[in-house]
């Protein structure tokens, strides 16, 4: 199986002194391969959202190492890490963060436009992944006028729209009600088997780890168990 | 296009905010706009006053003439510079004087007088000698029966020696080949008034005033009017590659000191558009900082979404120039109407001026696009400084911290 993301002794501290300092990630080593839906969990504070910015390049590992395709992305620049993050990975955040003066659409087309996609290739593009994530006919809806679930679907679409090698989910069900969190994670298994799409994120939500195939649990910034399906 | 669209709703994201920055940069346009106006029209009738009442555009002397007149100092063969000056497209006429000065005479006394002889025809035509005339007639170029020339003469010099239309003047002066020149005059018309700069002036028919002066022939000064004056620089350029035993000056020399303040006051003025410029946008600057603290969130998830720092930059630079774009236009709409009430109607002076012996009895602004761009220059130039602090701002944030912010 090709490895997509893998995480090297990766540790990222908080506080200057051994006495307030906190192990965010403590040596943590994981390995993520191409087409898996892998969920990361553990209680508040347990160091799950601190890793998935590790691995998205959001935050610099205190030490360690993140490879994305066998590129060691701890080491790069700025600069370098806005292009891994533009055309390699995927973000859905917890509160969905759409920009609010766009609609749905043009939220989706942003990043493809960001990675320099021609406008018809962008259209078409936007119309495929609102048609995936069933929110046709609600493109020019701006995020005021659109439900918490059906904002997270445009996060998803916007995420996948750009074509990344993985989609990295904090808490994505977290906002929203427990039937509709399901519902979002179904259309996120959907698209992990019907287009290989890799999948990680973030929950302490039984119900929604019970979709994953793969459980990382973790407490105190380390991995405490690593459960395949 | 989208972001162009992007930029557009984040100004009317918050429409009284946007509104208000964007009728402050509107009334600094039209500040600006109106003052280069008022400036330039104010300087440019002066220089038409000066250049057609009896500088002209251009002038030729011999030598140093223009900064040490002498009478000695003469060009020698007008009729060659005539026939060059002929040739040239550029040149709209032309005219011919010689000075001296003289010492005047009537029955009831004397004063001292500058005397000026020219071209009567062609002085007509480029200065506005004849206009000046408040009472009597143009003079003629040949004497009167009698054998004697006649003399226009300025208001000092008529209520000085209490003489009138008809009378005769007595003029004394030296010669140009060092004898004693005397001769009578008869009056046949009053220039200015009392307080015009050609109080004490007596204007003679240029062939009386070579007689009078024994310079035959010979003539102190060509006074040049151009069909436009910003050619004034370059004509005198190529004409004095065309006569190189004289001295060829545009306005700008013959009249430098005149020239030399209004470039002071220029740049003082240009001191004071920046002094307002500088205090619009330091408004601009807090609408922008305000409007890019707000949205730390949106720029967190920009740059987590793979945006370069530059890219937010020029995002914000986008919105700014936008904004500064739409209060140009109405600051255009405002502005093209004032300017050209002003340029035509002009504000009413409540007492008319003198200037040059012309009165002028109204200020008139200047229409043309240099009044509208240079404001607008300014202000997408200051524009895109403004933004960037505030742009580089928004580019720094951490997208980790700045997504935790509400």
């Amino acid at each position: 199986m090709t490895i997509v993301i893998e995480t090297k002794d990766l540790c990222r501290y908080f506080g200057d002194s051994e006495e307030t300092m906190v192990k965010a990630a403590d040596h943590v080593n994981i390995e993520i391969e191409k087409g898996e839906f892998t969920a990361i969990i553990g209680p508040s504070g347990s160091g799950k959202t601190t890793v998935l910015h590790l691995m998205g390049g959001l935050d610099n590992p205190t030490s360690g190492e993140v490879e994305l395709s066998g590129k060691n992305i701890a080491k790069m620049s700025g600069g370098e890490l806005c292009d891994l993050r533009r055309d390699h990975i995927g973000f859905i955040f917890q509160s969905y963060n759409l920009i609010p003066v766009l609609s749905a659409e043009e939220n989706i087309e942003y990043i493809m436009l960001l990675q320099g996609v021609k406008t018809s290739e962008r259209k078409k593009r936007v119309k495929e992944m609102l048609a995936l994530v069933g929110l046709s006919g609600l493109e020019n809806r701006r995020p005021g006028k659109l439900s918490g679930g059906q904002q997270q679907r445009v996060a998803i679409a916007r995420a996948m729209a750009s074509r990344p090698d993985i989609i990295l989910a904090d808490e994505p069900t977290a906002n929203l009600d427990s039937k509709t969190g399901i519902a979002l994670l179904d259309v996120m298994k959907e698209l992990n088997e019907a287009h290989d799409m890799t999948f990680v994120f973030s929950t302490h939500d039984e119900k929604i780890m019970s979709r994953a195939s793969r459980l990382i649990h973790m407490r105190d910034g380390k991995v405490e168990l690593d459960e395949r399906k | 296009m989208l972001l162009i669209k992007l930029a557009f709703r984040n100004i009317f994201r918050q429409r009284r905010r946007s509104l208000l920055t964007a009728l402050s940069l509107t009334g600094g346009y039209v500040l600006s706009v109106f003052s280069i106006s008022m400036q330039d029209g104010s300087y440019a009738n002066a220089i038409a006053f000066f250049t057609e009442d009896h500088s002209g555009h251009v002038q030729i002397h011999k030598d140093d003439y223009l900064d040490r007149a002498k009478i000695h100092k003469t060009i020698d063969n007008p009729n060659a510079i005539a026939t060059i000056l002929d040739k040239h497209p550029s040149i709209a006429s032309y005219t011919t004087r010689v000075f001296a000065p003289a010492l005047s005479y009537s029955d009831d006394g004397n004063t001292p007088v500058q005397l000026i002889g020219v071209d009567v025809l062609r002085e007509k035509q480029t200065s506005r000698l004849y206009q000046k005339i408040t009472d009597g007639n143009y003079f003629a170029d040949s004497p009167n029966d009698d054998g004697y020339f006649s003399a226009m003469i300025g208001a000092g010099v008529a209520n000085s020696l209490e003489v009138g239309l008809g009378d005769e003047l007595i003029l004394i002066s030296q010669g140009a080949d060092g004898s004693i020149a005397n001769d009578i005059f008869i009056v046949s018309a009053i220039v200015g008034e009392n307080n015009s700069p050609d109080k004490n002036t007596v204007f003679l028919p240029l062939s009386g005033a070579q007689s009078f002066l024994t310079m035959y022939g010979k003539v102190h000064q060509f006074s040049i009017l151009l069909t436009d004056i910003s050619d004034a620089r370059e004509v005198a350029t190529e004409l004095q590659s065309s006569i190189p035993s004289l001295s060829v000056a545009p306005w700008q020399v013959v009249e430098s000191s005149f020239y030399k303040t209004m470039q002071a006051d220029r740049e003082g003025n240009l001191v004071m558009l920046v002094i307002i410029g500088i205090i619009v946008f330091i408004g601009v600057l807090n609408t922008v900082l305000m409007s890019v603290l707000e949205r730390s969130r949106e720029f967190g998830v920009l740059k987590a979404m793979g945006s370069r720092p530059s890219k937010i930059v020029s995002m914000i630079t986008l919105e700014v120039t936008m904004l500064s774009a739409m209060s140009i236009v109405l600051g255009l709409a405002l502005a093209i109407p004032l300017t050209y009430w002003f340029s035509t109607a002009g504000i009413e002076l409540p007492e008319p001026v003198d200037v040059g012996g012309i009165k002028m009895s109204r200020m008139t602004g200047l229409l043309t696009p240099t009044v509208f761009i240079i404001p607008m220059i300014g202000i997408f130039f200051a524009a895109i400084v403004v933004s960037i602090f505030p742009g580089l701002r928004a580019a720094n944030v951490t997208p980790t911290a700045a997504m935790r912010s509400h």
